[in-house]
């Protein structure tokens, strides 16, 4: 194993500590709607300047993988993803708590998450210099063909409603066109409103559609928000261990797929929580129970939305690209502290990437108790809380929460407009994730759709842009695939059945 | 993840066709706001989500009149639709007036109302005592944690300037 004499350096009573604390802050962070890993690093980063680099590092990795993981307890307990790559969480999460194994879920979430982290930081320690060619063979006309993949994914995923998944898929890339143009700097859609200049913030939209909703609804009933147990059952952890040993061939696959779409700057998380949950499901013997509460489906996209932490890290420190906001933010830390990024950055700064690498599965270990405890007390207090302090705390923390992202009180606006459309939208069959997902890949789509277009254009050759190379028609081809597999495989059953029958 | 529709007549998706009749006037206006642009690079990515929404609304409303599928029963109106259109004046209502009250004032009514809205117990003395204290907790906490730990502006109000 590379730089294995650095886990000693990893394993200092003061980083052991900065793991923990990390952990602990963005599991928590990560919980609170609104409240993202990028704002919570952001913060830190002055803090972190009078430390070595390792443990700097190690301080910021620990945040932003607690983050991640925290952002499933709103998607299970409030249906509410924390972040964009919990929204899959919310598709079995959320039943599972419905029916009162929110505890179970939440902690099927903690394991999965850990394995997920691991393999993530397995591959970052192993195969980051290989790995990283992945991002570069990627152009502006592949990343267009991702970000449609991974919008009929979440439309293929709206269950019998294939063609209304698309239509949100498409509202939600029109909202994401909204204010000035990320290429020509137009100003479009606003019709003459300042308050829509600045477009929608993909978080406050998020917030929006899934948590004002889910409280709109809960107001209006005195039923409980959670199915409430009274015998207690502590933390599940036995029950969760054997369906997570049941499923390990799941978890490995989801990590394995969350580390390599994870590599892609900006469109790998969230997508990868969604690759993953669709594969579980094509593969799963009971996948006509996903949707209503399967536990392979939280396991899927927590572990791989996990495993893009490390496959993030991979671009960032290889090529000095970040995969995500958080590793933007990481990375400009880490050229503060003098750290050069690049290809030789494993050979000339050794001691501090393989430290921070040990450091990051020291803190994907330590998230395990740490998820476990903050986890039960989470769902306790959820479930346990009545329901007029519930709905007012709730809805206080998207209020502030919504808020402090721009500081903007016309975001709070949209996000509460957005909420309310999206609860009519969602009683006429229309869910919210393709919309979601929709914005958050506009302006990724919107900017490889153009490039590639103009580079058609300027060749003459837009036909062979965007249908002629290799990497293109392989995501094409999974796009048909996940657009039509459904269908063709209803079909073949039903055929199946009736030859059976006969 | 399942979404829930409200079953029209003769078992048609009425709901949804409706939807995406507003979803088409959607992608005219937007289809005529980008006309007023000059630069390819900001028209042509909108024009095709735009043609592309009214291909597949088109496609879903002659699904539904060629082959009528009773949707799945929803709960549209399950529960008090007075406390649903209160919860979302409470919130708008805190989110105008921020600027002026001030992000405590405003979170604390907020905060009430709602909880007044989405109270189905009955008032007794210690609820009556304990959950504005909790309310006003919460507020404050809050408001701590955004703005001494996390540095965010949050709203002073003007008319205490």
């Amino acid at each position: 194993m590379p730089g294995f004499e650095y886990l000693l350096d990893a394993l200092t009573p003061l980083n052991i500590l900065l793991a923990l604390g990390g952990v602990i802050a963005g599991t928590v962070i990560g919980s609170l709607p609104g409240l993202t890993a990028t704002m919570a690093v952001a913060v830190l980063v002055p803090v972190t300047f009078s430390m070595a680099p390792a443990s700097a590092l190690i301080l910021m990795g620990a945040i932003y993988t607690g983050a991640i993981y925290g952002g499933a307890y709103a998607a299970i307990l409030l249906n509410t993803p924390g972040t964009p790559s919990a929204i899959a969480t919310t598709f079995d999460g959320f039943p599972m708590a419905k029916r009162g194994d929110g505890d179970l879920a939440v902690t099927l979430a903690c394991l999965a998450s850990v394995s997920g982290g691991l393999v993530g930081a397995a591959f970052l320690l192993a195969l980051a210099p290989p790995l990283a060619t992945v991002a570069l063979a990627f152009g502006p006309v592949e990343y267009f063909w991702l970000a449609v993949f991974g919008l009929t994914l979440i439309s293929a995923l709206s269950e019998g409603n294939l063609l209304k998944g698309l239509i949100g898929a498409c509202f939600g890339l029109l909202l994401s066109g909204v204010g000035v143009a990320e290429i020509s700097a137009d100003v479009r859609f606003t019709f003459g409103s300042q308050v829509l200049l600045g477009g929608i913030e993909t978080v406050s939209a998020l917030i929006g559609l899934y948590c004002v909703p889910v409280l709109i609804d809960l107001v209006a009933t005195p039923d409980r928000h959670l199915k409430v147990t009274h015998a207690p059952r502590g933390f599940r952890l036995a029950e969760a261990l054997t369906i997570s040993w049941r499923h390990k061939w799941n978890l490995l696959r989801s990590s394995v797929i969350g580390t390599l779409v994870g590599i892609l700057p900006g469109a790998g998380g969230s997508i990868a929580g969604l690759v993953a949950y669709s594969e579980a499901r094509r593969v799963s013997r009971r996948r006509e129970h996903f949707g209503q509460g399967e536990p392979e489906g939280v396991q899927a996209t927590e572990s791989a939305n996990n495993a893009t932490v490390g496959g993030g890290f991979i671009p960032t420190l290889v090529l000095g690209i970040p995969g995500t906001p958080p590793d933007a933010v990481i990375l400009g830390a880490l050229l503060i502290q003098g750290v050069r990024t690049g290809p030789n950055l494993f050979t000339e700064e050794g001691s501090i990437v393989y430290t921070f690498i040990y450091g990051l599965f020291l803190a994907t270990i330590l998230m395990l108790p740490a998820g476990l405890v903050i986890g039960r007390y989470a769902y306790k207090t959820i479930v346990t809380v009545p329901k007029a302090m519930l709905v007012p705390t709730v809805a206080f923390m998207t209020l502030i929460g919504t808020y402090s992202i721009r500081n903007s009180v016309s975001d709070v606006i949209i996000m509460i407009t957005l909420g309310v459309v999206g609860w009519i939208l969602n009683r006429v069959g229309f869910s919210p994730s393709p919309i979601v997902l929709g914005l958050i890949l506009g302006r990724i789509a919107e900017q490889g759709f153009v490039q590639a277009w103009i580079i058609g254009a300027a060749t003459e050759n837009l036909t062979g842009m965007f249908f002629g190379r290799p990497i293109s028609l392989g995501i094409i081809a999974f796009i048909a695939l996940s657009l039509f597999y459904p269908m063709v495989r209803a079909r073949w059953v039903g055929r199946r059945r009736k030859i059976d029958a006969d | 993840m399942r979404t829930e529709a409200v079953p029209g007549a003769g078992g048609r998706d009425l709901g949804g066709m409706v939807a995406c009749a507003l979803f088409i006037l959607l992608a005219v206006v937007a289809l005529w706001d980008t006309t007023s642009m000059t630069d390819s690079d900001s028209y042509v990515f909108p024009r095709t989500v735009a043609l592309a929404m009214i291909v597949f609304c088109l496609a879903y409303v002659g699904w539904q009149l060629l082959w009528p599928r009773s949707a799945e029963a929803g709960t549209a109106t399950a529960g008090s639709t007075p406390r649903r259109v209160g919860l979302v004046l409470a919130m708008l209502g805190a989110a105008a007036l921020m600027p002026w009250l001030g992000f405590v004032i405003c979170g604390v009514v907020a905060f009430g109302s709602i909880t007044v809205l989405a109270m189905y117990d009955t008032w007794t003395p210690r609820r009556l005592l304990v959950y504005p204290l909790v309310g006003m907790a919460v507020v404050v906490g809050f408001y701590f944690l955004f703005a001494e730990l996390l540095l965010v502006p949050l709203p002073l109000g003007t008319v205490f300037e």
